[in-house]
């Protein structure tokens, strides 16, 4: 019995092999339910993830971050007990001291919906270029401006139950993160923003987004609402 | 003033592709719009492989030199209309197998996880036990009752 039983971390993975088990079982120390989605991965993440006390959701073809996000959640919401959801990174870039701060922003009742953020606090760890991409995308994205964040695109977050309940992401790739932004802002949800730790290491550098998927995430963006049948 | 029949089309061929992608029509009505469009292209191709001559003649009053400029002209326009359709299409499609696969994996991770995970804990298994039983109240998410389904 923890005093996190109530708290689920959703972490989409896809070839995440390498690094996966450890990822959980640190998390574990503090969070005891987990849902790892193994996104359709042609590696062996999955027997990884299987050696380890998570819950283990298989999608059988690969989906995207965005869908394996979504199916983790809808996983979560289903479990007894849960009442907040926390998206967590499988390259163990997050932290989970971190998460407890958020949640316990969550339980003070003082939001809906808490998101990290690498810029509140200057702490030198993000790569210039990449400040320069994240923090434009934050100030002309009008939904992000209109919650007044300062880091669109941060996979961390902690959500409450009822959040968790309404979200629901079509974009099956990485466009969802602005999908997230978008829903929070027209949901009336209150919104705050936490600062976080980013271990920015090499496995996760390399395995992170590069630069030019935000032409992507822009596209896939612009053609969200258009012809949906 | 020479090219203005051309230009109009042209550019209401451009503009209707732009509504089409906006729109949501639907879906019979759109179908069966694509099926006269289609009866009709059927017809006018037999008509220009005939007469080619009178092709060439619907040209000229439209202001385009040859036959063959205007075919290319139309292919252009239907290319589009193709890219586009086959675009939707596609997206509709993925639409599709995301929910079939999330239904999949989480009917088939809670038979796995149950049984993988029931004898970690005396705790958990009784939580386990609890969410066998105890029908999910659900985010109302409509694939979900299909996954309860499957686990009953």
């Amino acid at each position: 019995m923890s005093q996190y039983d109530d708290v689920w971390l959703v972490i989409p993975a896809y070839n995440e092999g390498q690094v996966i088990a450890d990822v959980v079982e640190g998390a574990r120390k503090t969070f005891p339910n987990i849902v790892v989605v193994d996104d359709g991965s042609t590696d062996d993440s999955a027997e990884h993830i299987a050696s380890t006390g998570a819950h283990l959701v298989r999608h059988p073809v690969n989906l995207g971050q965005g869908a394996a996000l979504q199916t983790g959640l809808t996983y979560a919401l289903a479990q007894p007990g849960a009442r907040y959801f926390a998206t967590f990174d499988a390259d163990g870039q997050h932290q989970t001291k971190d998460v407890e701060t958020m949640v316990g922003v969550l339980r003070a009742d003082e939001a809906d919906v808490v998101l990290g953020s690498r810029f509140i606090e200057q702490n030198g760890q993000v790569p210039w270029i990449k400040q320069v991409v994240l923090r434009t995308a934050a100030a002309v994205s009008p939904t992000a401006r209109k919650l007044k964040l300062t880091d669109a695109h941060n996979g961390l977050r902690v959500l409450g139950r009822a959040a968790a309940a309404q979200l629901s992401i079509t974009m099956n790739g990485m466009a969802h993160a602005s999908e997230i932004v978008g829903f929070l802002a027209g949901s009336g949800l209150r919104v705050t923003e936490v600062p976080v730790d980013i271990l920015y290491t090499d496995y996760s550098r390399a395995k992170g987004q590069s630069l030019i998927n935000g032409v992507n995430i822009i596209f896939d963006i612009s053609l969200r609402e258009r012809g949906r049948r | 003033m020479k090219y203005f029949w051309i230009q109009l089309l042209l550019i209401l061929g451009s503009v209707s592709m732009a509504l089409m992608f906006i729109r949501t029509w639907s879906q019979a009505k759109n179908r069966a719009w694509k099926r006269i469009a289609f009866s009709v292209f059927v017809v006018v191709n037999v008509y220009a492989v005939l007469r080619p001559t009178d092709v060439t003649w619907l040209a000229q009053q439209l202001g385009v030199g040859r036959g063959t400029d205007l075919v290319l002209y139309v292919m252009v326009m239907a290319m589009g209309f193709l890219t586009l359709n086959t675009f939707l299409r596609f997206r509709s499609l993925e639409k599709k197998i995301t929910d079939l696969a999330r239904t999949v994996a989480i009917s088939e991770g809670l038979r796995h996880n149950d049984a993988r995970l029931g004898q970690d804990a005396a705790a958990p298994a009784a939580a386990a036990a609890a969410a066998a039983t105890v029908p999910e109240p659900g985010p109302a998410a409509d694939s979900d009752s299909a996954s309860d389904s499957v686990k009953a």
